[in-house]
């Protein structure tokens, strides 16, 4: 009995530990590491303006809306923006794997692997950030395209535009403006 | 009240004129330049938050603005149009029609469309934030650092929101009235140390911005005002300058220790002493002045005595030219003036140590006697006639009337003389004899008349008496070759022949 209290109580201060040593990242805020994500996915607009063959077919995806109104953004919240661009990374996300499937062409399947590990780091950028609202109310479904704010496109050249429209944008803007990053500049 | 109201008022709408009217300048000079600029016929800016689309009126349409319609859309929502406004540019002389969006979307393709009489004109699709045109940077600012050819600058960037991070700006810099100018290009920082200019000269400095292409795009912006800043003067290290003058001592030392240690021949070389006589002619300078006659008659007999050199071999001795030849008259003036000359040559020769040349004696005997001995030739009657001149000094003769055949043989060739010449005593003889051995003969035609040392091949010479010593010296009329003993000797008979 007395082992069995000390080990259980042992294993509470592992998970308390770990608990706490987890969460606590450090941010990051320099904008160079996504300026790297956008010029990649420039990359994958031309390479798709050049491709000839197997270069996906005609499907309809959708994605996030990536218009910024300077106006509107001024007076939003970090939170809602946050929101904004996770939901906006998750479905291009989805988007992108769909369109894997149909490409061919290896340069432009590897330009396209390419942009969704990128996505990927950019997950993490945004969960260094601690914007906790974000983390709590992704929920990823593939099923669900009905929402305000998404688009629907039907062409990959079109997709590759919104992604590059919606990471220099939506994304940035995000980043910029993130309490952690403007804690650490101030 | 009221006054102070109206006074506000029209305080604040010059403010605002004042603020339209800059504003307006800018976009004036802004759609200018992309008038140049731009291909498409549909031209987009950004200016602050807005965009602004604009294009060019055609010039036979004289209809007002109202007929054209501009309409865009973005992510597929419905058309919306915008109001038209125009615009008359006083530099080109243009008229152009545009349209300032109320609510620009970035990062989202526009469509946007002009319509001429509901009829579609010109169409474009474009994205907001790939055409921002800036306003030049504020506050540039140029100022000199301290340290030698670099100048600080710095300016603001233009009034953004968002976009700090993302600008590049282009430095311009040239020397005040110089059209070369230099371009520094930096990114995001707004401040930039010039390296490398000119110690204490003046400069212009520009800055323009642009969107650095990665998450914005856009035109460079016009260039500032341009600001000036001097250069510092240069300072000279103190040390480099310790030091230098410190190797120049040093230098300067040794070169006056080189001097000082090899003065007197460098002053050999560079101020070459002209000989003088002086010191074999005491008091000739400094108490006669040079009146050699004078001196002479007052050193005469206690010269002997004196710095007489030691030959080795026997001394000179006094020597008559005689001339058996011709004239009596000629030959006894000849003599006369001789003897005076010929003491002379004496003394000279006692004191000269190098070989003294006789060739400034030869010219005005040698043409006489020569001439003489050609009349000789021409008139052999006259050689019985001798002028021998007999005396214990020496004699030179010229020997025609004794030896036909030797004559005849001498003269086919070129002219020989003969010289006699003896002194007092017959140890002088023996060593005449070796003395006139080493003479050089001339070409082929001379014959020495040394009873010891030469051979004549065809006849010898009848000795004339006792103490006589003969010697042939062949003149090939050009020049007369003597060895090098016989200077002393010769040079004492200058007049010899």
């Amino acid at each position: 009995m007395q082992t069995f209290t000390g080990l259980v109580s042992v294993l509470l201060v592992f998970l308390w530990l770990g608990g706490n040593l987890v969460s606590p990242l450090r941010p990051i805020c320099d904008l160079r590491v996504l300026d790297h994500f956008v010029r990649e996915a420039r990359d994958s607009e031309v390479i798709m303006r050049g491709c000839r063959g197997g270069c996906g077919a005609m499907k309809s995806y959708f994605v996030p809306l990536t218009s910024v109104d300077f106006a509107v953004l001024e007076h939003m919240d970090v939170n809602g923006q946050a929101v904004e661009v996770q939901t906006g990374l998750s479905l291009l996300d989805q988007a992108l794997n769909n369109a894997m499937k149909t490409v061919s062409n290896s340069p432009l399947a590897n330009a396209l692997d390419n942009n969704i590990s990128n996505i990927h780091s950019l997950g993490q950028i945004l969960h260094s950030l601690d914007l906790q609202q974000a983390r709590s109310t992704v929920l990823p479904d593939d099923s669900a395209p009905a929402s305000t704010q998404t688009q629907e496109v039907s062409s990959l050249p079109e997709l590759l535009q919104v992604q590059s429209s919606f990471l220099r944008g939506k994304v940035r803007l995000l980043l910029s403006a993130a309490p952690a990053c403007q804690r650490q500049n101030s | 009240m009221t006054k102070m109201r109206s006074n506000r008022l029209k305080i604040v709408f010059m403010l605002c004129l004042a603020f339209v009217t800059t504003g307006g300048q800018h976009f004036e000079s802004k759609v200018a330049q992309l008038l140049q600029d731009e291909t498409e016929h549909i031209k987009c800016f950004v200016e602050g938050k807005d965009l602004t689309c604009f294009w060019e009126e055609e010039e036979e349409r004289n209809h007002i603005h109202d007929q054209y319609t501009f309409t865009y859309s973005y992510e597929k929502k419905n058309k919306m149009a915008c109001a038209v406004s125009s615009l008359y540019l006083l530099a080109s002389n243009k008229t152009i029609l545009f349209c300032k969006l109320p609510k620009t979307p970035f990062f989202t393709t526009l469509d946007v469309q002009v319509l001429r009489d509901g009829r579609m004109l010109y169409t474009r699709s474009l994205n907001a934030e790939n055409v921002l045109f800036l306003d030049p940077p504020r506050n540039l600012t140029v100022m000199s650092s301290g340290k030698e050819g670099q100048l600080n600058v710095s300016w603001l960037p233009p009034l953004l929101k968002y976009m700090d991070d993302s600008m590049i700006y282009e430095v311009r810099y040239a020397v005040d009235g110089s059209n070369m100018g230099k371009v520094e290009v930096i990114k995001v920082s707004t401040r930039l140390v010039l390296l490398g200019l000119q110690s204490n000269t003046r400069y212009k400095v520009w800055v323009r911005v642009k969107p650095d292409g990665v998450a914005y795009k856009g035109y460079w912006s016009a260039w500032t005002e341009p600001v000036f800043g001097v250069t510092p003067p240069s300072d000279v290290d103190p040390l480099i300058v310790l030091l230098v003058i410190f190797i120049g001592l040093i230098l300067c030392l040794l070169s006056l220790t080189v001097i000082l240690s090899h003065h007197k021949f460098l002053l050999k070389k560079l101020w070459p002493d002209i000989p003088t006589p002086e010191h074999k002619f005491p008091g000739l300078f400094t108490v006669y002045k040079g009146d050699f006659k004078e001196w002479m008659s007052h050193n005469n007999g206690s010269m002997w005595g004196r710095s007489v050199p030691v030959y080795t071999e026997e001394l000179p001795s006094p020597l008559e030219v005689l001339s058996e030849v011709s004239l009596t008259s000629h030959g006894t003036s000849q003599r006369e003036e001789r003897k005076p000359v010929e003491e002379d040559e004496e003394k000279e020769s006692e004191r000269s140590d190098s070989g003294l040349t006789d060739r400034w004696r030869d010219p005005p005997h040698a043409h006489w006697l020569m001439e003489q001995l050609r009349a000789l030739q021409e008139n052999p009657e006259s050689r019985s006639q001798s002028s021998l001149l007999q005396s214990h000094d020496t004699y030179v003769t010229l020997n025609q009337g004794d030896n036909e055949q030797q004559v005849d043989d001498v003269f086919e060739e070129t002219l020989p003389l003969q010289t006699l010449f003896t002194t007092a005593g017959t140890s002088s003889l023996g060593t005449s004899h070796s003395d006139l051995g080493s003479l050089q003969q001339s070409s082929g035609s001379g014959r020495l008349s040394s009873q010891s040392s030469f051979e004549y091949p065809n006849h010898t010479w009848p000795p004339k008496g006792p103490g006589y010593a003969y010697m042939a010296v062949a003149d090939s009329g050009v020049s007369m070759d003597y060895s090098p003993m016989s200077s002393s000797r010769i040079s004492c008979t200058g007049p010899i022949w």
